[in-house]
């Protein structure tokens, strides 16, 4: 009986120590990870390779770190001059047509995040990002905490925080001084929310989160066309507001469908003070072939509504304050079809190959292929 | 609209308080494998998904707080 009790005892700690710790599948590695990115119509094209590495220090720190590198060209639509080709004209001589303005930029990224867990195996991440581009530099600090309610480990409470310094060059193409200005925008994010294990099955999570912009929020390459047909007609950079608070929630839901099947599904409402309101329903599922084998099909639904200051035409705004003809901030739908293979060549490497489909009802079409190996020690 | 969602989080809390039986972590060996984690199975394929969508669309937040900037939006 004695025994048994030992027994019991030691599964429970055993299981407790697994199930409880994010750290689940965290094995010490190293991952590469490459990414392909093309738009239709000569749009833009992102190519992307990431490496990233996680480490264990005793059982109770782990430190995650990654770095990307991202070289993006090809070309985005914004209203330019009929009679201009180069990137920057803004002349006003003749008509205006809404067309692909070619660009290339490239960008590097890295992010470090600790994670320290505690006597009752509490949580907590604290991270730091970076971003590197030649017009734009964001630099973060985030910090979140994950509580046990329970004995058990069915029940947490996470709150978290981050908050962003960004950097942007604003080259001044509308006087065609060549002047550039340096502009700033912070970004404060906070989100709370609870996790439930809800049987030997399934799981749920629930989360709020706010997110407060503030500064230069404008596009400084996106046009608009102001004052159209009149003597003062210009094509100028647009203008957004300088401020955007955004609430939103995220409802996750994930189960098993018999034994090695399992379905998650993950809704998403956000709503902001530009008038922008959004759904997202997100749909994977993972079948484990065998011990080696992972498949995985996904379907992602996403509709927002348009930003009080969008408008596409050209023969629209005048003297607004705000104006933009961004066609993001306009009202769309959007479906991502998802496929994606995971083979574990051996105990130690495993490689995996992603392939998926976006389709905007803007027009947008876009492929992704992710590919990489990751080695695990 | 935070009324409703404080309300989904605390129906969400009260549903795991009374509605929702034990589950002892001996029985958790289902809710360990990896593909019962939330997210996916790839972290670095989910964060190259989210970057495409902050870049596509006008909406973001709610998968963490960590995070940088990017000029693509």
């Amino acid at each position: 009986m004695q025994l048994k009790n030992i027994t019991i005892k030691l599964s429970q700690a055993t299981a407790i120590a697994i199930v409880a710790s994010n750290a689940l599948y965290a094995e010490n590695y190293v991952a590469v990870e490459f990414l392909q990115y093309d738009e239709n119509n000569n749009r833009v094209s992102v190519s992307a390779p990431t490496l990233s590495a996680s480490y264990d220090i005793g059982t109770d720190y782990t430190i995650k770190a990654d770095f990307v590198h991202d070289a993006v060209s090809g070309a985005t639509p914004v209203w330019q001059s009929d009679t201009a080709s180069g990137a920057s004209g803004r002349d006003d001589s003749g008509d205006y047509v809404y067309k692909n303005q070619e660009f290339e930029e490239g960008r590097n990224a890295g992010s470090i995040m600790l994670t320290t867990r505690f006597v009752n195996r509490d949580e907590l991440y604290t991270g730091i990002d970076v971003s590197r581009e030649s017009d734009f530099d964001s630099k973060s600090v985030s910090a979140e905490y994950m509580h046990y309610t329970d004995k058990s480990h069915n029940q947490s409470i996470n709150i978290g925080a981050s908050f962003a310094y960004n950097e942007i060059l604003a080259y001044d193409y509308d006087t065609g001084s060549g002047a550039s200005a340096k502009e700033t925008s912070t970004s404060i994010n906070l989100q709370g929310g609870i996790a439930q294990v809800l049987s030997e099955h399934s799981s749920a999570k629930a989360e709020a989160f706010v997110i407060v912009d503030d500064g230069y929020l404008t596009n400084p390459h996106a046009t608009v066309v102001r004052n159209y047909g009149t003597a003062e007609q210009r094509l100028i950079t647009e203008n957004r507001p300088d401020k955007r608070t955004a609430y939103g929630a995220n409802l996750k839901y994930i189960t098993m469908l018999g034994d090695d099947i399992s379905y998650q599904a993950n809704y998403r409402f956000y709503t902001d003070d530009w008038d922008i309101n959004s759904h997202t329903i997100d749909n994977d599922i993972y079948y484990a072939m065998n011990d080696d084998l992972i498949l995985g099909l996904g379907l992602r639904y996403y509709t927002q509504t348009e930003a009080s200051f969008y408008n596409e035409k050209k023969d629209f705004f005048s003297d607004e304050e705000f104006a933009s003809s961004d066609e993001r901030l306009s009202s769309f739908n959007a479906l991502t079809y998802k496929a994606s293979v995971d083979y574990k060549i051996n105990d130690n490497i495993s490689y995996n190959l992603g392939a998926e489909f976006y389709s905007q009802s803007t027009g947008l079409d876009a492929t992704m292929i992710t590919t990489g190996f990751k080695y695990k020690f | 609209m935070m009324k409703l969602i404080a309300m989904s989080i605390m129906a969400l809390s009260l549903m795991g308080c009374s509605m929702v039986k034990e589950v002892k972590p001996w029985e958790k060996e289902t809710l360990a494998r990896p593909i019962m984690q939330f997210g996916g199975i790839h972290p670095e394929v989910t964060k190259f998904e989210s970057h495409v969508y902050f870049s596509k669309e006008a909406s973001r937040g709610g998968s963490g707080v960590a995070g940088g900037g990017c000029g693509c939006n």
